[in-house]
C-alpha cells in the first residue's frame, strides 16, 4: 500500500473521527447544561439522580459504556439491531459520557458566579431565565473555557475508543492498515493526524478565549 | 431549550432503534462479520477495500444467491455479541471449529489449518523442546491459546511465560524486537506475516495443533447455514473455490483447502 | 402619600433576630439616611425592603400597595404580577456596584429598560446618554466596567438604576468599597439627585454627608430604630449611644 493510499484511507477514517467529535459536542454541551441544573436542583430526587448518573458516567470506563450502549438494546430489551446502530451507539455513548463531565464543569462555573450578579439582575427586574441566559451563562462560558478546552482535546483522542465497536474511525482504520502492512507506520501517521486535529482545536479555543478577553 | 434537547436525544435513540428493526433478516443482505486485521482471510487492500480469501468466497456466495454482500469489520472480542444481536449473519474469518463445536451452527470445514510456532531465524530455536524457559506470545481467544491451555498444556508449562496479545501485528513487532522468543499462531497468518516482513523468521517444523476452519452461524440458524453451504459446495465442484484460493497462493492457502475432501 | 411604608418588619437568620420590629415611612422627595454600627441590621432592612430577602413578619407597602403582609402569624407576599409592578417603583445601588462585566457601560444601562420594561432601543439609549452626561461619564459609554475606576463604576451603577426611572432609590453603603479620593465623586452625584427631589434611602457611614443631605436620619442598633429625626435632632441627640457613635465617625 503506497503512502498516498495510507494517507487517503486515514483521511476517510478521520472524516468519521471528526463526525464523532462534532456530534458529541453538539449534543453533550447542551445536555451537560441540563444535567448540571439537575445536579444543582433543590429537588432532592432530581439532585440525587443527577449526582448518581454523573458519578457512574465518570466512574466507569468509556470503553465499557460504548459496549453497553451498543449491546444493551439486544441483550436487555431484545431489540434486533442493524449495523446502522453502530455509529449511533458510538455517538450516544460519547454524548452520555461527555455530558457528565460537562455538567460538572458547568456546575463549577455557575457556582463560582458572585451572588451580586443575581441580586443586581433581580433588583433590575430580570426574570429568572433572563438572568441566567443574559447575565450568568455568558460569564460562566468565559470562566469554564479552560476546562472545556481540556475536555475537548481529550475528546479528540477518546474518539479512538470507538474501535471497540469496530466503528471505522481513524484509529480502527490505522490498526487495519497496520495489520495488512505488518508495520506500525500507519499508527504513527494516525498519531500525527490526531495531533494535527488537536492543534486546530486548541488554536480555535485559544481564539475563543482571546475573543472573550474583551472584559474581565 | 431543555425540551429541544430531550427531543433531539429521543430522535437519535429512535433512529437507532428503527434502523435496527429495518435491515436485518430480510434475506436480501448477507452480513459477514470479520476481523479486518486478519490477513489473508480478511483485511484492507491497496484501495482501502476489505478483501481476503474468506470475503472473496462470501462475495461469490452472495452473487450466486442474489444477496447483497456486506463486509462488517468487528472487534474480535465482541464477535458473539455481534452474532447473537443480529448485527452480523455469520462469522467467516479463519474461524476455527475445534473447541467451539457447540457454540455455533457450523458449515462444513473448508480449510485445514494448523497452529505453529514462529521464531526469529537466528534464535537457535529449532524444536518445541527449545521453547522451555522462553517467553511465548499468542493472540487472546485464539486456537493457539486454546491448544496451549488445553491439549498442549504440558508444553505450555515449560514456557517462562505465555504472553497474550490483542492483535498479531503487535505480537509480531514484539517478536521482532526480541521481547518474546516465539509466537504461537495460525499457519496462514504466519505465512502472510513472513512473506510481508521478510525471511528473518522461520516456522518450526513441529506443529502445535491442527484444526479446521468453518463458517460460524448463530446457533440454530440451520436454514441460512444450509443455503450458504450448498453454494459453497457448488463452488468447490465447479472449480471456483480453488480459483479464489489461488489468488492467495503466496500465503500457502492452496495447500490447506480441505473442502470436498 | 408615603412612597414606602414599612410596618413592624421582622427578620431573623437561623433563629437570631436581626430586625426586631422596624417601622419606617418615606414620603415623596424625602432623603432618609440610615446610620448605625455594623451588625445593627441596616443592610438587612434595605435587603428586605428591596425584596432581596424575605421578611419573617410585618408589612411592606409601596405607593400604598402591599407587597407583603402578615396573615395568621405568617408573612405573605403578593402575586408574581403584582410584585413585578411594585419592583418598578424602586432601584438599588450596591456597595460593590455589581455591574455586569460582560456588558459595556451603555449596555449595562440600556439592557434592563429594553428587556424588562420593553422600552425601544432608541429611547433607552437616549435615556442612557442623558444620564451619562449628567454623571460626567459620556466618553465612557463604550468602555467595559473593568476599565473604569471604582467611583466611575459606582456612578454607572447609579445610572443603571436610574434608567428604569424608579420612584425611590436605595443605596447600600455606596462609598464603602471606594478609596477616600473616589468617595467625593459619588457623593456629589447623590447630592445632585437630592436637589432634583429624588426620593432616596441611604445606608451610610459618611456622617457629614448624611447631615448635609438628609431630611431625616434614622439611627439603628440591635435590630431596632433607636432614634429618628432631622439631622439637627440626631446630631444633638441626648441619647448617649447615638452621640458616641456619631463622635466615632466624625472625628
Amino acid at each position: 500500500m503506497s503512502l498516498a493510499t495510507i494517507v487517503s484511507q486515514l483521511f476517510k477514517g478521520m472524516g468519521i473521527t471528526v463526525e464523532i467529535f462534532f456530534l458529541t459536542l453538539l449534543f453533550s454541551l447542551p445536555l451537560g447544561l441540563v444535567l448540571s441544573f439537575g445536579r444543582m436542583s433543590k429537588n432532592g430526587i432530581l439532585k440525587s439522580v443527577s449526582k448518581f448518573y454523573i458519578s457512574v458516567m465518570r466512574g466507569t470506563p468509556l470503553m465499557l459504556q460504548l459496549i453497553v450502549v451498543y449491546f444493551a438494546p439486544f441483550y436487555v430489551f431484545g431489540l434486533k439491531i442493524s449495523s446502522g446502530y453502530r455509529f449511533m451507539a458510538v455517538i450516544i455513548a460519547f454524548v452520555l459520557n461527555y455530558a457528565a463531565y460537562f455538567a460538572e464543569i458547568y456546575r463549577s462555573g455557575i457556582e463560582s458566579m458572585p451572588i451580586g450578579q443575581y441580586e443586581a439582575a433581580k433588583v433590575l427586574g430580570y426574570t429568572r431565565s433572563q438572568t441566567f441566559f443574559k447575565i450568568i451563562l455568558p460569564q460562566v462560558m468565559k470562566r469554564i473555557l479552560p476546562p472545556v478546552t481540556n475536555e475537548t482535546i481529550t475528546l479528540v483522542k477518546d474518539t479512538s475508543l470507538a474501535f471497540v465497536l469496530a466503528e471505522t474511525e481513524m484509529f480502527t482504520i490505522a490498526k487495519q492498515i497496520a495489520a495488512k502492512e505488518t508495520s506500525i507506520m500507519p499508527l504513527m501517521a494516525a498519531g500525527f493526524f490526531y495531533y494535527l486535529f488537536n492543534l486546530i482545536v486548541a488554536s480555535f479555543m485559544e481564539y475563543l478565549e482571546k475573543k472573550l478577553n474583551y472584559y474581565r | 431549550m431543555k425540551k429541544a434537547i430531550a427531543l433531539l436525544c429521543a430522535a437519535m435513540m429512535a433512529a437507532g432503534v428503527l434502523t435496527a428493526c429495518g435491515g436485518s433478516d430480510s434475506g436480501k443482505t448477507f452480513t459477514v462479520g470479520f476481523d479486518a486485521e486478519f490477513p489473508p482471510y480478511g483485511y484492507m487492500d491497496e484501495n482501502g477495500e476489505y478483501i481476503g480469501f474468506d470475503l472473496d468466497l462470501a462475495k461469490e456466495v452472495c452473487e450466486r444467491n442474489g444477496w447483497t454482500f456486506v463486509a462488517q469489520p468487528i472487534d474480535w472480542d465482541s464477535k458473539d455479541m455481534e452474532l447473537s444481536s443480529g448485527s452480523i449473519d455469520c462469522i467467516w474469518n479463519g474461524f476455527t471449529i475445534q473447541g467451539r463445536e457447540d457454540a455455533y451452527t457450523w458449515s462444513v470445514p473448508y480449510v485445514d489449518n494448523s497452529q505453529v510456532f514462529v521464531v526469529a531465524a537466528d534464535s537457535g530455536i529449532t524444536s518445541q523442546a527449545d521453547l522451555a524457559g522462553k517467553v511465548v506470545g499468542v493472540q487472546k481467544d485464539s486456537s493457539a491459546l486454546a491448544a496451549l491451555t488445553g491439549d498442549a498444556s504440558d508444553l505450555a508449562s515449560t514456557f517462562e511465560e505465555l504472553q497474550q496479545y490483542g492483535d498479531y501485528n503487535v505480537a509480531f513487532m514484539d517478536l521482532e524486537q526480541n521481547a518474546i522468543d516465539a509466537l504461537a499462531i495460525d499457519i496462514g497468518v504466519a505465512n502472510y506475516q513472513i512473506s510481508s516482513r521478510g525471511d528473518s523468521f522461520v516456522i518450526l517444523g513441529e506443529q502445535l495443533a491442527s484444526e479446521q476452519y468453518g463458517i460460524g452461524f448463530k446457533l440454530g440458524n440451520e436454514e441460512l447455514r444450509d443455503k450458504v453451504q450448498k453454494t459453497l459446495l457448488e463452488m468447490a465442484d465447479d472449480g471456483t473455490f480453488m480459483k479464489i484460493a489461488e489468488k492467495y497462493s503466496d500465503f500457502g492457502l492452496t495447500e490447506s483447502i480441505c473442502i470436498g475432501k | 402619600m408615603n412612597l414606602l411604608e414599612i410596618n413592624h418588619m421582622k427578620k431573623g437568620f437561623d433563629g437570631t433576630g436581626v430586625l426586631e420590629d422596624i417601622s419606617l415611612s418615606v414620603k415623596e422627595g424625602e432623603v432618609v439616611s440610615i446610620i448605625g454600627p455594623s451588625g445593627s441590621g441596616k443592610s438587612t432592612l434595605l435587603r428586605c425592603a428591596t425584596m432581596l430577602e424575605k421578611m419573617d413578619g410585618g408589612e411592606l407597602k409601596y405607593m400604598g400597595e402591599a407587597a407583603a403582609w402578615e396573615e395568621s402569624g405568617k408573612c405573605v407576599y403578593a402575586g408574581k404580577q403584582k410584585l413585578k409592578e411594585i419592583h418598578k417603583h424602586f432601584g438599588l445601588v450596591f456597595q460593590s456596584f455589581n455591574l455586569f462585566p460582560h456588558y459595556s457601560v451603555m449596555k449595562n444601562i440600556t439592557d434592563a429598560p429594553i428587556s424588562v420594561d420593553k422600552v425601544s432601543k432608541k429611547e433607552a439609549e437616549e435615556r442612557a446618554l442623558k444620564l451619562l452626561k449628567q454623571l460626567g461619564l459620556e466618553e465612557k459609554k463604550d468602555a467595559y466596567p473593568y476599565q473604569l475606576s471604582g467611583g466611575q463604576q459606582q456612578r454607572v451603577s447609579i445610572a443603571r438604576a436610574l434608567a428604569l426611572q424608579p420612584k425611590i432609590l436605595f443605596f447600600d453603603e455606596p462609598t464603602s468599597a471606594l478609596d477616600p479620593e473616589l468617595t467625593g465623586e459619588v457623593l456629589r452625584v447623590i447630592k445632585e439627585l437630592a436637589k432634583e427631589h429624588m426620593t432616596m434611602i441611604i445606608v451610610t457611614h459618611e456622617m457629614q454627608f448624611a447631615k448635609e443631605l438628609s431630611d431625616r436620619i434614622v439611627f439603628m442598633e440591635q435590630g431596632l430604630i433607636q432614634q429618628e429625626g432631622t439631622p439637627e435632632e440626631i446630631f444633638t441627640a441626648p441619647n448617649e449611644r447615638v452621640r458616641e457613635f456619631i463622635g466615632k465617625f466624625t472625628a
